[in-house]
Formats: structure tokens, C-alpha cells, sequence
């Protein structure tokens, strides 16, 4: 038992570093659902692929999100299904244009402290200060436009609906990281299970064995 | 058939007997707890490891320009590749969560001393091993933490005097981390887990040897060993299981705990991440390195603080059996080199602001101390505790040990 609580206790202390750290970020919960992450899948395609790339991911892999053929087919307006997700911006024109080339965002959901929360706040921290100038909260200077708009929105209701882009935006990413998740989840139940039931199994088998020494 | 089978193979390989004693007739204390499950379990992960790295290797690339590509190929194309990755990945933490528990174990109840003391030894060749691999291994994802790690502990050789340069370059086969040191830590990331099965053999030899320690600290009599088969091949298991219950919901359920984000992110040579931190087994010792102001004074007291272990039972003089259980003074310097080992590896993951320093010397010099005190304190403390009468089962416990070895049992 004491073993178990060492472990447990040094486990804790190295997942709760990046919760502390994430603080700052919008506390949302990223959706997973089928609807979003067509949405955010649309929005990647249309949005973010102009700048951007998903370098690890091809066309194909979006029919794993339930789409319809006809949705299907023009999401990927004619590409291959074996072509990757790349921009439309050439990574040396995107470097003239920007001085940067914009990251590839196959991995952006777990390559930032907060992963998609992180992105989340990113795109809804856009402002507009008085002198006309648009700006980041989380990243001042950022060279990323305000694509969703989210600076100029000017009702209430104009921002939640931007919101709820960005949260679809963020799905899509997530799932884009971590393609495999329900596939994996899905096993893992019935590893679990099957181990839990084993060890039941093994510490009845061992009491038994060990009564014999009496 | 079978039986004539054996015979011929008895005739020129020992198996029978070979099976008989270190298997159904090695004796082995009954009054192990679970705390002795630990080095089955190390046995354990580092056959994961060599299986799943074999796998893993198959479908790996040791170039700068495809090592990143090649992981992601891995993790999503190749069947079940992200299964083979987590395990592997989760495998490394799961390995030295083991090894730091076995030796946890083997500091509270003493299990280093005599005459067990080139088990200690050989189990300390065996977690610089370790650290070597995983640090090599940790490498080859080519992320943004991997490059700027190998970068920071390859440049603490330069503090080495005289030869402080070339010995960089010579590691790194390079003037920076590149190619030549992806290439090079690839071959011996696969190599050094060989070299490490052979140690855990020498390990094992040392142990059928001498036998296995034991919750009071003395040999038992024959009356109190019982065969490692069947006993302890079932707890072994149920132990292994209930582990891998603990490791999987890792691997399924969270795999990129142990994953910092900054390594998500391709190699870049020429953008430093805000903060470079390494893999949590490391922190501790990082910890010490960055509470000593002088590079060359940092990474000697880092080196020394992984060796000292080895001291051992040379600085513990007590002659009382059974480790901290019957002793308080050292109960209670190993619960404080505990939580000591926990303060640094928190600093280790924290910036190095003005009290992360002041708080790392502090915890630095009670990690050294603690050692450095040890043969004074265990002689005091047992001078104290023979003056005040020793508890009663502990003097049971010496003379039944007293009797044994007068009858020559």
C-alpha cells in the first residue's frame, strides 16, 4: 500500500505542474462531438489552411469524422486522398510574406502548455486598442491576424458565436493531435478490465497457495 | 520419451537441477512484503522495453531531417504504432518509478549491507545504465525538448578540466547536437539495454547467492525460507499485475503525461524553449546541478549525487539488523532524504528564480549531508540504543541469528 501511495504521490506532482501553469487560459471544455469537429474540420480546411499546414494528416483521414459524401467531397475540393493537409501558402512565400513560416498544426493541440485551451485563448484575446491597432492578450505582437474577427465583434452575440468557432476550431485540432484517441480509449476499457479481472484472479490463486503453508 | 529427452539433455546441460535450485527449491524468506516486488518488476519493464524498442525501431528514422516525421508515421500510420510509442514511453517512467521504489526499499531496511553489498553495487552499475539509455533515448523523438536536453547536458562535459572541449565534441561528433549525435545515440540507445541484461544477470547470480534480504535484517533459518516456486512466482505475478493495471491506464488513458509539450515541436536549433526542463526520474539530480553556482562544481556534485548511493555500506556502521525499522535516528533521516528528494525534483521544474536557488542549496547540502553524517550518526545512534535496551524483538531477532550461525546452519 505505502508503495502505492509513493507512486501516486509523484504521478500527482507531475500532472498538476502544467494545470498550475495553464492558469491564465480560458478554463473551457473542448467539445468532441461529431457536429464540432466537422465544423472545426470545415473552418481548418477553409480558415486555417490558408496560412497553415497538418502536415500529418491527408485528406483521407477526415472521413473518420462522419461526413457525408457530398460534405465529404467538397471539404476536399478534388485533392488526393492521400495528400497531406498542406497550406496554400508555400512555406518560403509564407516567409517572404510574414518573416515566419506559420507552424504546422498537426501537433498544435499538445505542443503548447494548455494544448487547445491554449489555442482557444489565443483566438478569442484579439482587441482592437483606440488608436486602430489590433493586438494579442496572450500573445502581444503575435503575428497571426485576427482571422476569426474576434476583435471587431461588436454584440455580444457576435462574440459568443466566435466563440463557439474557436471551440470548434479547437476540437478539430485536438482530434487532428490525437487521431487515434477513441480507438485507443476503446481498447483501454477492455485492457483494464480484462487486468482488474486477472488480478482478482491471481490474488485468490495466491491465497490459496500461500494457505497450504498454513 | 520426455523422460529420456531429459536425460540426454541432463547429461550435457544442467537443467534439471539448474531449474531445481534457483527456481523450486531456492529458498526465499517467507516474510517478504510487497516492497520486495520491485526488482521482478524492473525485470519486467526492461523486457517491455527491449520489445516494444525492437518494434519501435523497425519503423524509426536516425535522421534530423526525418527522426520528428518518422515518429508521427509511427503514431499514425503504422498499425497499433501509437500502442508500441506509449508503451515504450510510459515504459521509461514506469522503469525508474520501479528502480527508485527498489531502492527505497533496500535504503529503509538496510538491504545493501553485508553481505549483500555487490547486489548494491551491481544495481548501481545497472541505474546509471538505465539513466544513460533514457537520456540517449530521449533524444531520438528529435522534439524541441529532446535537442535543447542533449544540448545542456552534452555542454556540461566542457566543464571537465583540460579535455572540456574535445570531450564535447567527441560525444557529440559534432560542434552542436546534430546528425552525427541523432546516429550515434540511436546505435547505443539500442545497444546499452544488452549491456544491461547482462548486468541484471550478474545481478541475479549475486542474488542466488547470497539470497534475499528480508524484513528483519537477518538470515532466517531454514524453518522460515520457503521455495520461490510456487510462493513467490504467484505473488510475483499478482504484483506484475496489479503494476500493469497501474501502467496501462497510463498508456491508454493519459500516455502523454510523461510527454512535455515543448517536445511536440520539431528540433529548432536556433530558438531555445522559454525553459528547459528535463524528464521527471532527472529532476532531482537537475535540481543539484542548478543549486551550485560553478558549472564544473555543478555537474561534479550532479555525478556525485548518483554515485553516492554506491557509499552505502560503507558509511552505514550500525551493526543492528533490520534497517530503519529498529532504528529511529535513521528512520528518521530516511524519511527526510525522501521528502529532501522530492523538495529538488519540484525545484527542478521551476525556473531558476532567487528562492528556487536559496531553497535548492539548502535541500542540496541536506541531500549531501545526510550521507556525509551517516557513519558518525549510525554509530552514536547505536551506542544510544544499546545503553537504553534494544526492543525486545529485536534482540529475539540478533540471537536467533547468534544461534543460527553457532550451529552452522
Amino acid at each position: 500500500m505505502r508503495s502505492l501511495r509513493v507512486l501516486s504521490g509523484v504521478l500527482l506532482a507531475t500532472t498538476m505542474m502544467p494545470v498550475v501553469m495553464a492558469a491564465v487560459l480560458a478554463d473551457v471544455e473542448i467539445p468532441s462531438d461529431e457536429a464540432s469537429l466537422q465544423r472545426g474540420a470545415q473552418l481548418a480546411t477553409s480558415v486555417c489552411l490558408g496560412c497553415h499546414g497538418f502536415k500529418y494528416l491527408r485528406f483521407g483521414n477526415l472521413q473518420a469524422l462522419g461526413f457525408s459524401d457530398e460534405q465529404f467531397d467538397s471539404l476536399r475540393a478534388g485533392q488526393d486522398l492521400d495528400a497531406a493537409l498542406d497550406s496554400y501558402t508555400p512555406a518560403d512565400v509564407a516567409r517572404d510574406l510574414y518573416g515566419v513560416v506559420p507552424p504546422d498544426l498537426s501537433l498544435m493541440a499538445k505542443a503548447r502548455e494548455g494544448g487547445p485551451h491554449h489555442v482557444y485563448t489565443l483566438l478569442t484575446s484579439y482587441y482592437t486598442d483606440e488608436s486602430g491597432v489590433t493586438d494579442n492578450h496572450l500573445l502581444p505582437g503575435v503575428r497571426m491576424p485576427d482571422v476569426l474577427g474576434y476583435s471587431s465583434a461588436a454584440t455580444p452575440g457576435e462574440r459568443t458565436e466566435l466563440e463557439r468557432q474557436a471551440l470548434d476550431v479547437v476540437a478539430f485540432l485536438s482530434w487532428a493531435a490525437d487521431p487515434k484517441v477513441e480507438q485507443r480509449e476503446r481498447l483501454g476499457y477492455f485492457v483494464l478490465g480484462y487486468l482488474v479481472l486477472f488480478a482478482a484472479l491471481l490474488y485468490v490463486l495466491k491465497r490459496r497457495i500461500w494457505a497450504r503453508l498454513g | 520419451m520426455a523422460s529420456t529427452l531429459l536425460a540426454w539433455i541432463n547429461r550435457r546441460f544442467p537443467f534439471t537441477s539448474f531449474v531445481r535450485n534457483e527456481l523450486t527449491d531456492y529458498p526465499v524468506p517467507r516474510n517478504l512484503s510487497f516492497w520486495w516486488n520491485f526488482g521482478f518488476l524492473a525485470g519486467f519493464v526492461l523486457l517491455l522495453q527491449i520489445v516494444s524498442g525492437v518494434f519501435l525501431a523497425m519503423h524509426y528514422k536516425p535522421d534530423v531531417n526525418l527522426a520528428f516525421d518518422s515518429v508521427q508515421h509511427i503514431m499514425r500510420e503504422v498499425e497499433y504504432g501509437w500502442l508500441i510509442r506509449y508503451l515504450h514511453s510510459t515504459g521509461a517512467s514506469a522503469f525508474f518509478a520501479v528502480i527508485y521504489l527498489h531502492m527505497i526499499r533496500t535504503l529503509y531496511y538496510g538491504s545493501y549491507r553485508a553481505p549483500r553489498e555487490l547486489m548494491w553495487w551491481s544495481g548501481q552499475v545497472l541505474l546509471l545504465l538505465i539513466m544513460a539509455t533514457a537520456f540517449m533515448g530521449y533524444l531520438l523523438p528529435w522534439g524541441q525538448m529532446s535537442y535543447w536536453g542533449a544540448q545542456v547536458i552534452t555542454s556540461l562535459f566542457g566543464a571537465t578540466p583540460m579535455i572540456g572541449e574535445e570531450l564535447v565534441l567527441w560525444l557529440r561528433g559534432d560542434y552542436a547536437v546534430g546528425d552525427a549525435t541523432l546516429n550515434r545515440f540511436f546505435a547505443l540507445h539500442y545497444l546499452v539495454p544488452f549491456v544491461l541484461c547482462v548486468m541484471v544477470l550478474i545481478h541475479l547470480v549475486a542474488l542466488h547467492h547470497v539470497k534475499s534480504s528480508n524484513p528483519s535484517g537477518i538470515d532466517l533459518a531454514a524453518k522460515d525460507n520457503i521455495p520461490f516456486h510456487p510462493y513467490f512466482t504467484i505473488k510475483d505475478l499478482f504484483g506484475m499485475v496489479v503494476f500493469a493495471v497501474m501502467f496501462f491506464a497510463v498508456v491508454f488513458f493519459a500516455p502523454e503525461t510523461f510527454i512535455e509539450e515543448a517536445n511536440n515541436v520539431p528540433a529548432d536549433p536556433l530558438q531555445t524553449p522559454p525553459h528547459i526542463v528535463p524528464e521527471w526520474y532527472f529532476l532531482p539530480f537537475y535540481a543539484i546541478l542548478r543549486a551550485i553556482p560553478d558549472t564544473l562544481g555543478g555537474a561534479a556534485a550532479m555525478t556525485v549525487s548518483v554515485l553516492i548511493f554506491a557509499a552505502m555500506p560503507l558509511l552505514d556502521r550500525s551493526s543492528l539488523p533490520g534497517g530503519a525499522r529498529y532504528r529511529p535516528v535513521y528512520r528518521a533521516m530516511f524519511y527526510l532524504f525522501v521528502m529532501d528528494v522530492l523538495v529538488l525534483g519540484y525545484l527542478g521544474t521551476q525556473a531558476p528564480e532567487a528562492w528556487v536557488v536559496v531553497v535548492g542549496r539548502v535541500a542540496t547540502i541536506i541531500y549531501f549531508s545526510i550521507f556525509l553524517l551517516l557513519p558518525w550518526v549510525s554509530k552514536i545512534e547505536e551506542r544510544w540504543l544499546r545503553r537504553r535496551g534494544l526492543p525486545t524483538a529485536l534482540q529475539a531477532t540478533m540471537a536467533s541469528e547468534r544461534r543460527q550461525k553457532a550451529s552452522g546452519v
